[in-house]
């Protein structure tokens, strides 16, 4: 449009001028001799307009601002082949792009809204088990057929993302109504029953049938053997829970045949203990047992009425012959009687007849099925009694509703159950709606009886009058929505916190607590935050967090091939991955670690199967994560971690931009303009001896591309020596065309493939040839800044539902970490005193 | 946005104001209802097997599509259609509106689909306003004028119950009662909401408009419910689908494309969509041994592409042994068949996953009434492709929803050029 030399400069001169109003001539004649040659004209670089900066910074360019002073600070811009930007200018240029972002950014927050959002399930699920004084929502999974929330960059918090509807609203009643059912027991106390259940009375159908036509469990004379893990277990006189009440179970239960097989066969670690896991609806508990040596174990629980009770053996072994169905594990058992016993193997092959659709190799599973001896759980019987009561009615209701609740004093029952729901103090004024609700209630139960009224039906009857307050309370707004116009300052901010750790309403401490103003400084918030993490009610912090801001929920969009990475299929190392880590995150709160060490920490936490896939070979042989220091300086903290490896890898390869966009964005706060929409992506082909820094040279090659990518692929390279499962790898395998039953593939893969090239550059003219310099560069000052404000960032983005978007404040956020030696609980800390979290 | 839903509200509740017939449908006219069915996936289609060669109603059916065959008259294959979006995965929820989540806040409906407008026009003519379905995983394909993705039944026997299990007598009083005691609610925690509005800004009303566009939509479907309770579900059957020791995913979606079919046919609904996603295990199907993601990125290794058209054209057979069963009822008060009577939509708001292209989408028509046209090129005299929309407005149009525009619309896709 304006090729012509005289008008761009005009342009460029417009844009100086009104700049020149707020700073020093000097700045701008830096961005006149540094940056306009290729940010101006017809097809500035990387689609970057020095012009579109405007003036001043406002809504629409603020982005724009904030990331130009990245590309500065960063020393990516000017690239350092072309630069002669000294480093006092460019602190001073620097300090002209952050006076002109505060300025703005002064003005914004005073206008700022502060937006309601509404509870996502966890949020909800945890809510409700608090307000109504429970543990948890109980067994019979009410809350199901909840519809689930939408994630946003990985987040469960997002005001934008989480919609309301009339479907979510009717299962919002449905679920909390049965929640309240199972909590409220009105009516005389149910008769406990006691219940023996001996050995043939358990039943293991197939997965997916509840009938039970064909009896196919694996019975012993006084017991039954857990063989497949998918297929679950159940007592026939106690399939469900008759009533809901305290039930106490003892089932007598030991492990057999633990080392019979060869691990690496059953894909079991020797040191690992056999399990019996026992299913109580959605209520897992996970028992160890002793090898050949019955043991009697004892559960006492609330369980809902309609709760399934199941058993299973839940090891993640037993997959790694076949497809991974059960049945092709079978072939081990008739290894194992040919090493140990050749002649019964002799006998037992001669007597195979060969079947008229096809003959069966004597090796085959088929022949062993009844030779099994792999590592199981053995049950022998059980006895159940419940449901039993401390008390009657039971101590929960008492403690939610009174001794003896009447319908004189609704309100005043109801009165503090509706502040721990709605956060705030509430007058009984306001609950005169509800009040009318319980009323109306009473009045049509009694209708339906008529005069056969005694005093027990009419106490029932107030009792479940009730109920349907609760169910009100739990589906009002002030409790479904977190809606900071809805309450003091000192409410909202005990809401904040408590959601923030523990994904949950605030208890009446920590409400009084802000209430008081004890929670007004950063000390104040320090010591809050440290006694909580010490506690259990940062559980969902812990876990929830480093999740959602990794995208781990991503991990298996696009699994490694499990032919090629048989393992990591087999043995569901994904898992594994994850839990490593939520260990080490949780490690870092627990120790109060750097912040910064996250990123490049020379350690991580790996069990056998991590050590595998890792080729460390010396640790134990079980599945504990335990830590582990790398001395090669190719591993350790997030960079070098399975999770991230695989769920920015494809299936059979890898791709150093997926892994680059994922350091960015999520690692240093970069966020890199999207390809133009008409960009036409070549589909990789795997068939051709090509590296992938040869498929890629496009992106040096064509101009428009090289812009970007010059800046991208450096943050991607670095990882190429690790393969689709995180793997080590020297070289590429060998292209190779893989025949239909991918069996080839093995042989091919002999061959000496082509060296991996990891070495790159980046545009600040840093250079590294492989990961281990990669991991130093990571570490220098801009780089650490980059790393701490973006978890700062995800911290801010996970507690408020939506990105921060004041960078001046964010900064400030920094500067505090860094006084603090960048210390994981002071960051946090610093993070919640702000008024990013305290105002938003 | 608010009066057009007031407006629909109204309406429903002018349609059952009518004399309640006794029977399964509430308005048997003489006049053959329209259906629409729309079957899709995530992940696009391989193109080279799935867009026939030739251009025109000559054309030779396509290695994908070859199940089609006895079709082949009576389709329209459009390629060159696509809504806009960038590479990548997540923009194929856009299928159905042409519109991402994250931009939906622009539109007044926000990214409300095609398939849950049509059924808002059918809506209480029939009990069911739109039967959602897929196995195990839904692929966000439908969405509401909240902006809110409805879930479909992934469990063939749940859909079941939910279409054609009969409540007894006793189970029909204690849903009428529930529904009842649940509307009550809805009036004790609604009142509440005048009080937050008055603390609250105006720019954060519109999440508590949600709340509120919530209970009026949900006391509509109460009172909706309560009318339907005591009239009778049609009596089917699916047993035959689940007889066999191993459940195979055939049979599942044999079951759900059976019992859609049979509730077009008693109209027991008008609008369907059937999903096949990404996360379901294909490996019922003979020759695939991957996961359907994997074998999008197969690097165009032929034993991975194979699999992948494989998984394609399983897809492709149930739904050509649904249309087939369409095909052979003869639809009263018409001349032709249910088919006839039903829009047919198979496609993608993905091009293709092993390119992440979002362009070029894989999109097939049938039935409907539609003059069909075989293999069409969609882009226009500059070689532009066609947004998808465009197409959308004819098949609202077909509906009688007097639209010229549909979001990214810019024009009328026309069946008889």
């Amino acid at each position: 449009m304006h090729s012509d030399h005289p008008i761009r400069r005009c342009f460029v001169a417009s844009f100086l001028i009104l700049v020149a109003s707020q700073t020093a001539f000097a700045d701008q004649s830096l961005l006149k001799a540094h940056c306009v040659k290729c940010h101006s004209g017809d097809k500035p670089k990387a689609g970057f307009d020095i012009k579109s900066l405007g003036g001043e910074t406002n809504k629409g360019n603020h982005e724009l601002w904030t990331s130009s002073i990245d590309y500065v600070k960063s020393g990516e811009m000017p690239p350092a082949k072309n630069s002669r930007l000294s480093e006092s200018e460019r602190q001073r240029l620097i300090r002209f792009f952050e006076a002109n972002i505060r300025q703005y950014e002064r003005k914004a927050s005073a206008r700022k809204q502060r937006t309601p959002r509404r509870l996502n399930n966890r949020e909800l699920i945890n809510s409700v088990a608090d307000v109504l004084l429970l543990k948890d929502v109980g067994t019979h999974q009410p809350m199901a057929n909840l519809l689930g929330d939408s994630l946003q960059d990985g987040f469960d918090t997002s005001g934008a993302t989480l919609g309301l509807s009339e479907y979510h609203l009717e299962q919002y009643i449905n679920s909390v109504r049965m929640v309240v059912d199972a909590t409220i027991l009105s009516g005389p106390k149910p008769v406990s029953r006691r219940y023996k259940i001996s050995s043939d009375g358990i039943f293991m159908p197939r997965r997916d049938q509840n009938t039970q036509q064909r009896d196919l469990t694996r019975r012993n004379a006084d017991s039954i053997d857990f063989l497949d893990t998918r297929r679950r277990a159940y007592f026939g006189k106690f399939k469900n829970v008759p009533e809901t009440g305290i039930y106490r179970i003892n089932m007598r239960a030991m492990a057999v045949d633990r080392g019979v097989y060869d691990s690496d066969k059953t894909g079991i670690h020797d040191l690992d203990p056999i399990q019996l896991r026992i299913y109580l609806g959605d209520r897992i508990r996970n028992v160890d047992l002793p090898d050949d040596k019955p043991i009697t174990i004892k559960l006492v629980e609330w369980l809902a009425r309609g709760t399934r009770l199941e058993m299973t053996n839940p090891t993640d072994g037993l997959r790694l012959r076949g497809n991974g169905n059960f049945k092709f594990q079978y072939a081990i058992a008739g290894e194992y009687i040919l090493e140990t016993q050749p002649e019964r193997y002799k006998k037992i092959a001669a007597a195979i007849k060969p079947t008229n659709r096809r003959v069966q190799q004597p090796s085959s599973w088929q022949h062993w099925r009844g030779y099994w001896q792999g590592p199981r759980p053995r049950l022998y019987n059980a006895e159940i009694e419940g449901p039993l009561f401390e008390s009657w009615p039971p101590e929960r209701q008492v403690a939610l509703l009174g001794e003896s609740p009447t319908l004189k004093n609704v309100a005043a029952i109801l009165q503090p159950i509706a502040q721990r729901a709605w956060r705030r103090n509430v007058d009984e004024s306001e609950l005169a709606p509800i009040v009318r609700l319980v009323n109306s209630r009473a009045e049509l139960l009694r209708e339906s009886v008529g005069d056969k009224q005694s005093d027990d039906f009419g106490k029932s009857v107030e009792i479940e009058a009730l109920k349907e307050g609760l169910v009100a309370i739990l589906v009002s707004p002030s409790f479904l929505l977190i809606n900071p116009n809805d309450a003091e300052p000192a409410d909202v901010f005990a809401t904040k916190l408590s959601f923030f750790l523990g994904s949950t309403i605030p208890d009446a401490k920590l409400r009084n607590a802000a209430r008081r103003g004890e929670l007004d400084s950063f000390d104040s918030v320090r010591a809050e935050i440290k006694r909580r993490f010490k506690t259990d009610d940062c559980k969902e912090f812990l876990g929830k967090f480093p999740y959602s801001w990794l995208q781990l929920d991503r991990i298996n969009f696009m699994a490694p091939d499990p032919d090629r990475f048989r393992l990591y299929d087999r043995k569901r190392i994904s898992e594994d991955m994850v839990a490593e880590v939520l260990h080490f995150f949780r490690y870092a709160i627990e120790n109060n670690r750097p912040v910064t060490e996250m990123l490049t920490a020379n350690y991580s936490f790996l069990n056998a199967d991590l050590a595998k896939v890792y080729g460390v070979d010396n640790v134990a042989q079980d599945s504990t994560l335990r830590k582990y220091t790398f001395a090669d300086g190719r591993r350790g903290g997030i960079l070098g971690m399975g999770a991230f490896l695989t769920l920015t890898a494809d299936s059979l390869g890898t791709s150093p931009i997926h892994r680059a966009i994922y350091v960015m964005e999520n690692l240093l706060g970069i966020h890199p303009t999207p390809p133009p929409a008409d960009v036409k992506i070549e589909e990789p082909d795997v068939r051709q001896a090509k590296t992938i820094k040869e498929i890629l040279a496009a992106h040096t090659a064509d101009k428009t591309c090289a812009a970007c990518h010059e800046r991208i692929d450096p943050y991607g390279y670095a990882f190429e020596n690790f393969g689709p499962m995180g793997e080590w790898r020297d070289t590429y395998p060998a292209a190779t065309s893989i025949g239909k039953s991918g069996k080839a593939a093995a042989h091919n893969r002999k061959q000496t493939g082509i060296p991996v090239d990891a070495s790159s550059k980046f545009l600040t003219g840093a250079s590294y040839k492989d990961i281990v310099e990669f991991r130093k560069l990571m570490q220098t000052n801009a780089n650490r800044d980059r790393f701490v404000r973006c978890f700062i960032t995800k911290l801010l983005t996970y507690a408020n539902g939506e990105q921060p978007d004041n960078y001046t404040e964010v900064e400030k956020i920094v500067a505090k970490s860094a006084e603090h030696d960048y210390q994981i609980i002071e960051t946090i800390a610093a993070i919640v005193d702000s008024p990013l979290f305290r105002d938003q | 946005m608010n009066s057009t839903r007031r407006k629909f509200l109204q309406g429903v509740g002018g349609a059952l104001a009518l004399p309640l017939l006794e029977s399964t449908a509430l308005a048997k006219s003489d006049v053959a209802p329209l259906r629409f069915l729309v079957v899709g996936n995530p992940l696009g289609m391989h193109p080279e097997h799935f867009f026939p060669k030739d251009l025109g109603r000559e054309f030779q059916i396509s290695p994908t599509l070859k199940s089609l065959d006895w079709l082949k008259d009576r389709i329209s294959i459009l390629s060159h259609t696509d809504h806009g979006m960038v590479n990548g995965h997540g923009r194929e929820v856009s299928f159905l509106n042409g519109i991402l989540p994250e931009s939906s806040a622009a539109y007044a409906e926000k990214n409300l689909s095609i398939d849950q407008l049509i059924s808002r026009h059918t809506a209480g003519r029939v009990r069911f306003s739109a039967v959602n379905a897929a196995v195990e995983h839904g692929i966000r394909m439908s969405w509401n004028a909240n902006g809110v993705e409805i879930k479909p039944f992934t469990d063939p026997q749940k859909l079941f119950d939910h279409l054609f299990l009969n409540l007894t007598t006793e189970q029909k009083d204690r849903r009428r009662k529930l529904l009842e005691r649940n509307g009550s609610i809805l009036d004790a925690v609604s009142g509440q909401l005048s009080s937050l509005r008055n603390k609250s800004s105006s720019d954060d009303r519109n999440r508590l408009d949600h709340y509120e566009t919530s209970v009026r939509q949900l006391e509509g479907s109460f009172a909706d419910r309560k009318l339907w309770i005591d009239r009778v579900k049609p009596k089917f059957d699916i047993s035959e689908h689940f007889a066999d020791f191993d459940v195979t995913i055939e049979n599942r979606y044999n079951a759900i494309f059976d019992m859609i079919a049979y509730s077009f046919q008693t109209d027991l609904t008008r609008v369907a969509t059937v999903a096949f996603p990404n996360e379901l295990n294909y490996t019922d199907v003979d020759g695939v041994n991957r996961s359907y993601h994997g074998c999008t990125h197969n690097g165009r290794r032929e034993d991975l592409v194979s699999e992948l058209v494989a998984i394609e054209s399983f897809q492709i057979q149930q739904l050509s042994r649904c249309l087939k069963k369409l095909d052979s009822v003869k639809e009263p008060n018409s001349n032709g068949t249910l088919l006839d009577n039903t829009v047919v939509l198979f496609g993608s708001g993905m091009g293709y996953g092993g390119t992440h292209s979002n362009r070029n989408l894989p999109i097939m028509v049938a039935g409907g009434g539609f003059k069909h046209m075989g293999r069409v090129d969609t882009r226009n005299s500059s070689g532009k492709n066609m947004p998808l929309c465009n197409l959308f407005v004819s098949v609202l149009q077909r509906f009688g929803i007097e639209r010229d525009k549909f979001n990214t619309s810019t024009g009328v896709f026309d069946f008889h050029a």
